[in-house]
């Protein structure tokens, strides 16, 4: 096709700007939301193995940074993060299984996940509020 | 794509080929997956069990032998798959030049990050 | 709130669009403009607004979304019957890909209220109001409502949809039994509409390497044909970590599929083999 003008490329159609978000993508970017957050909760680990290793001192500082109103907050964010990425990656392992594909088992496993790791992450703070005492 | 205007559909499609690989590193994440389940639920439940513990009750449990080799095996399996799945979410929405840098550097952190965890752990056994 | 079959369209809709601006990397060249309103005619009854995506190469325009008033006392149930009430009775530029009109050709596949479907097998009265018609996500678009499928055919024909043997022809046919001709069973009706590729995000991000599910799905009907020999090769060819692995199961494209097809299961099942043959 010869042309004076250059051809311009043709436009792309939206697709994240306006296609609707279901129960299987939203999970699913959720999984994937939570696990990069707990890869920082890894990090976090590791500093806080290093902190007991180096001493009553850096434990306390460390601790107290934990029990400070924002380190709570955090832990919340991280607790509620670990039980979406378990309960969801539970809900993975099984579709890797070849198992619970079809359209019904999908939304069931899907409103599962949310339901349990919302109670879980409930159950573990009113445990944690309880050995606090 | 802007420097494969003359080549086919097909022949862009197509690429380079088939790497032929892949399924290792598929496998090793839902291994290292089934392998954290036992592993973070322990660390979750002796986590809010030794909350509000000193230092002396902390340093005591993490020097029995069974916190010891779990915390190890934890970090191990924790740290592989973190790697996997940061591979797969570079992979993923990483297109430029900067996507071997970050894999390359993604991967030594956790490495190193293992290594210093191990090691703290190996340091809290073997009396601070 | 549970879904038992992909054509059931939700009652609820918590979440419109995922909430990050319009406009986040999208090409100057792809951002939309506003449109023109074209009015119901005088003395319609039932009125239904439409917001439709324009595109014409011929002038410098970017694309825009035009609102059309439809008269529904004068059209039929089905979306195709209002995009060909628009073209009859409003606007004859608007474009767009139909034939069968009955949900098996898969031309008129396009991303309706959000989700893509086929146009001639959705009802308007499923639809909220505006309903909002858009071409297949991420593609290019050549005009209106007609996408450039070039590039996921291309990805069709590189994993050989064909019979391949290495057994000489017998005297009648390569023979199969029932049990294993049941193994095709949701697999090989897919029309190749590509709805469900349109809507995977993992095809968004990596539409040049990663296969997608229509073309995945067909990779596996391939694979469970008890007939081909020729198996190991395929999976040499699909075992890839952009081609096959970019799927994280993310199941768009199972919600999405308009005949009904499981695109996700057979990936899961492909994933599935490619570890049977290495334990």
């Amino acid at each position: 096709m010869a042309s004076s003008t250059p051809q311009r490329m043709r436009p792309l159609s939206p697709h994240i700007q306006i296609y609707r978000p279901q129960l299987t993508s939203v999970l699913s970017i959720a999984n994937r939301i939570t696990g990069v957050v707990l890869s920082f909760c890894a990090v976090a680990l590791v500093v806080w193995l290093i902190s007991v290793a180096a001493g009553p001192k850096a434990y306390s500082t460390i601790h107290g940074f934990i029990r400070s109103w924002f380190g709570q907050i955090l832990l919340l964010g991280c607790t509620y993060s670990f039980f979406l990425h378990l309960c969801g990656g539970i809900r993975h392992l099984a579709w890797d299984a070849v198992y619970g594909f079809e359209l019904r088992a999908i939304y069931t496993s899907g409103w599962t996940v949310v339901v349990t790791s919302a109670a879980l992450t409930l159950i573990t703070w009113t445990a944690c509020m309880r050995f606090a005492r | 794509m802007g420097k494969e205007l003359m080549r086919s559909p097909l022949g862009r499609a197509l690429g380079l080929g088939s790497a032929k690989h892949g399924v290792e590193q598929w496998r090793a994440e839902r291994v290292t997956a089934i392998a954290l389940v036992p592993l973070t639920v322990w660390f979750a439940a002796a986590s809010v069990v030794h909350m509000n513990s000193d230092y002396a009750t902390a340093i005591a449990w993490l020097r029995t032998p069974l916190a010891a080799t779990l915390m190890v095996l934890l970090l191990t399996a924790l740290f592989c798959h973190t790697a996997l799945g940061l591979q797969v979410v570079i992979e993923d929405y990483v297109h430029s030049g900067l996507k071997v840098p970050l894999l390359v550097a993604m991967r030594f952190g956790c490495f190193a990050l293992t290594v210093a965890g191990i090691l703290a752990e190996m340091r809290i056994c073997s009396g601070v | 709130m549970i879904i038992r079959s992909a054509d059931e369209v939700p009652r609820t809709t918590l979440l419109k669009r995922f909430p990050i601006p319009r406009n986040l990397g999208v090409s100057p060249g792809s951002r939309i403009a506003k449109g023109r309103r074209w009015p119901a005619p005088v003395g319609a009854g039932r009125v239904k607004a439409f917001e439709v995506y324009r595109y014409d190469a011929d002038s410098e325009a970017n694309p825009r979304l035009d609102t059309f008033e439809v008269d529904l006392d004068d059209c039929g149930p089905m979306v195709l019957d209002a995009l060909i009430w628009i073209k009859n009775k409003v606007d004859s530029t608007l474009t767009f890909r139909r034939s069968c009109r009955e949900g098996i050709c898969g031309s008129c596949a396009m991303n309706i209220n959000g989700t893509n479907w086929l146009a001639c097998t959705r009802f308007i009265s499923d639809l909220a109001s505006p309903a909002t018609i858009y071409p297949l996500a991420n593609m290019r678009i050549i005009k209106d409502l007609v996408p450039d499928l070039t590039h996921v055919f291309a990805q069709y024909s590189l994993i050989e949809p064909w019979l391949r043997t290495k057994t000489p022809e017998p005297e009648k046919e390569r023979l199969q039994s029932p049990e294993e001709r049941r193994t095709l069973d949701g697999y090989y009706e897919c029309i190749l509409c590509f709805c469900c590729t349109s809507g995977c995000p993992s095809h968004w991000w990596n539409a040049d390497r990663f296969l997608g599910p229509a073309v995945l799905l067909q990779a596996w009907r391939w694979l469970a044909d008890s007939r081909d020999e020729a198996t190991g090769e395929r999976l040499d060819n699909l075992e890839d970590p952009y081609r096959l692995y970019r799927c994280h199961t993310i199941l768009n494209c199972t919600r999405t599929c308009p005949k009904g097809l499981n695109p996700g299961k057979a990936i899961a099942n492909i994933k599935k083999m490619l570890i049977e043959r290495r334990t």
